[in-house]
């Protein structure tokens, strides 16, 4: 199981760091160049849970693949735990869960997280606990010792977190960690999040399904068109400034409608609560982005 | 943040035989799996086929036959595995999006080059290992059945002298099974591994496991008639001239008419221990270039 170790925020560099991206696709033959990501800056503390969401197509998926080295920046920089996401010894804290994860069919659950274990140099007994233990955690003991090409989506999806885990990384980077799972194995995943959060685990994350958004992050950043459009923390983010919400307990039909007209007075009413009410995140993803293929 | 986790205590290294040796050993599994020595039974049927075909034919020249038939089907073999496992590697790699799950572990683009293609090399070399056994086997037993049979007929003849019988067998046993013949197949084994590598630099220029096929296949077959087209374009050119547009042919293309020594085997000559070593020495230059190549290409790839 992961250890949970104690460090003081001083010792610990941001777990994520990105830095003015531009990320520009040069056109093959002839065609024009995509900017897929523009002067994006965002930085994740250790122990965070950061959603990045956004419309298909708006940089998201360019971004965690800057973020893993797997593309280079155009202009700018990321960073995870201090290290340039370019050098390989920056993934050594990182685990990573891409959306639609396709592992080696004709190898079974647990040589899959064994081969993985090797690639992050476990070895031996420790190997075989950690492949183990993650199966454990991800529910897929009984189905260790099938193939991989046999799995439903979403034992995909959890063979997938076990990969991501199987070295203890600190940085858990899942793209569309629910995508095509059902409610109940959708449901699972998130409660392992928030158990992994629990342990000190930083988490990056998009999805589309913004409801589950919404109960495990601490931040979130809104893409659109390749650029930040709105970023902070989720309770901030939400909250409607020129609007008040007032919580009632135990008011009748005639007090409510008293209240409506005048908010003090009222005998057996009390105020509960006195604050902003809401918006969902949803909605607001809606309102502040843009679909791809629609007009700037 | 209630809590922040540390480092792992790991140590990353820049270059780990572990990390190589685990995606060598993933891909030869892959291609077990996938059921791609299969080839290696339809070798077995060829031989066994081979060894019981020509029986009209003068001793020496059954066991001629024989080996120019395996030697042929080995060559065949080994090529088709080389091309087809390694295409089938690193674009459907790519097509499935497996190497970003593996990238994105702390490998370096090298480390996942180097494995596969020693998985590919290390396939290829079980192939052979277990084709030159059997044919090993086969040729002894032809070779045993020969002698008997040829000693019989002196017998019958009445003329089973020492002398005669010692002929007989020394003819036979000069065309038989000889540490040549394991030479012969580390020459094969070599032309694979060029062209494996080959395939390799192919298949990180291209996207797909069609075109890598393609492609090599065609680079392929110009390599072995490099001899050739080297006599025959640039036989008007100065001697100078000559030697670097030779050299500069053999870099682009890999002259694979520098393995085919199987020639000598099948006539029952020996290869000179120098010859070997040399070849072997083209063999690691080339594999080495290739891989080298392929890895600048590979690493500056986006994925």
């Amino acid at each position: 199981m992961i250890e949970e170790k104690k460090q003081s925020k001083s010792e610990s560099p941001k777990a994520v760091s990105v830095e003015n991206l531009t990320k520009i696709f040069q056109g093959a033959m002839g065609r024009k160049p995509l900017t897929a990501v523009r002067e994006l800056s965002f930085n994740v503390a250790p122990g965070e849970v950061y959603g990045l969401i956004g419309p298909n197509g708006c940089g998201k998926s360019t971004t965690m693949k800057v973020m893993l080295g797997l593309l280079k920046p155009t202009v700018g920089s990321a960073s995870v735990f201090g290290h340039d996401s370019d050098a390989v010894a920056s993934r050594h804290d990182v685990g990573f869960l891409p959306e639609n994860p396709y592992f080696y069919k004709h190898l079974t659950g647990r040589e899959t997280l064994r081969f993985f274990g090797k690639l992050c140099g476990l070895g031996g007994s420790e190997l075989r606990d950690r492949a183990d233990a993650m199966l454990d955690l991800t529910g897929l003991k009984n189905a260790a010792d099938r193939r991989v090409g046999g799995y439903s989506k979403g034992m995909l999806q959890r063979i997938g977190l076990a990969q991501a885990l199987i070295h203890e990384p600190r940085l858990l980077i899942l793209d569309e960690p629910t995508a095509g799972v059902d409610p109940a194995g959708s449901r699972r995943i998130r409660d392992l999040i928030l158990e992994l959060k629990a342990r000190g685990i930083t988490f990056v994350v998009t999805s589309h399904l913004l409801e589950q958004m919404q109960e495990v992050c601490d931040r979130v950043g809104i893409m659109s068109q390749g650029r930040m459009v709105r970023e902070g923390r989720l309770e901030d983010l939400i909250s409607v400034e020129n609007q008040t919400e007032i919580i009632i307990e135990g008011a009748s039909a005639e007090q409510l409608a008293q209240v409506r007209a005048i908010f003090a007075g009222s005998s057996g009413a009390k105020i509960m609560s006195l604050g902003k009410p809401r918006t969902t995140l949803e909605r607001l993803f809606l309102e502040t982005t843009v679909q791809t293929g629609d007009e700037e | 943040m209630s809590s922040t986790l540390k480092s792992s205590p790991r140590k990353y290294r820049a270059f780990s035989p572990a990390r190589v040796w685990a995606l060598a050993t993933n891909t030869v599994t892959q291609l077990v799996r996938m059921k791609i020595l299969f080839l290696l039974l339809l070798f077995v049927v060829i031989v066994v086929a081979a060894a019981f075909a020509f029986p009209t034919r003068s001793p020496e020249q059954q066991l001629k036959l024989l080996k120019d038939v395996v030697f042929g089907a080995l060559q065949v073999f080994s090529i088709v595995m080389a091309i087809s496992a390694t295409a089938l590697l690193l674009p459907r790699d790519v097509e499935d999006r497996t190497l970003y799950t593996i990238l994105s572990k702390p490998v370096p683009r090298h480390e996942y080059l180097v494995g596969k293609l020693l998985g590919v090399l290390l396939l290829i070399g079980g192939g052979l290992l277990f084709m030159d056994v059997f044919f090993s086997g086969v040729l002894w037993l032809k070779q045993t059945m020969i002698t008997a049979a040829n000693i019989e007929a002196l017998k019958s003849e009445q003329s089973d002298t020492p002398e005669n019988i010692a002929a007989v067998r020394a003819l036979i046993a000069h065309q038989g099974l000889t540490w040549n013949l394991h030479a012969g197949v580390w020459c094969v084994f070599l032309k694979a591994a060029v062209v494996a590598s080959l395939a390799l630099l192919m298949s990180c220029i291209a996207t797909s496991t069609l075109f890598t096929i393609l492609v090599s296949f065609c680079f392929t077959i110009a390599g072995q008639g490099q001899g050739l087209l080297r006599s025959f374009v640039f036989k008007s050119l100065p001697v100078t001239w000559k030697k670097i547009c030779s050299f500069v042919l053999a870099l682009l293309l890999p002259d694979l008419g520098l393995f085919d020594q199987v020639q000598a085997v099948i006539e029952g000559n020996s290869i000179p221990l120098a010859t070997l070593a040399e070849t072997t020495g083209f063999a690691a230059a080339y594999v080495v270039l290739y891989a080298g190549v392929a890895h600048l290409i590979f690493s500056e790839k986006e994925l």
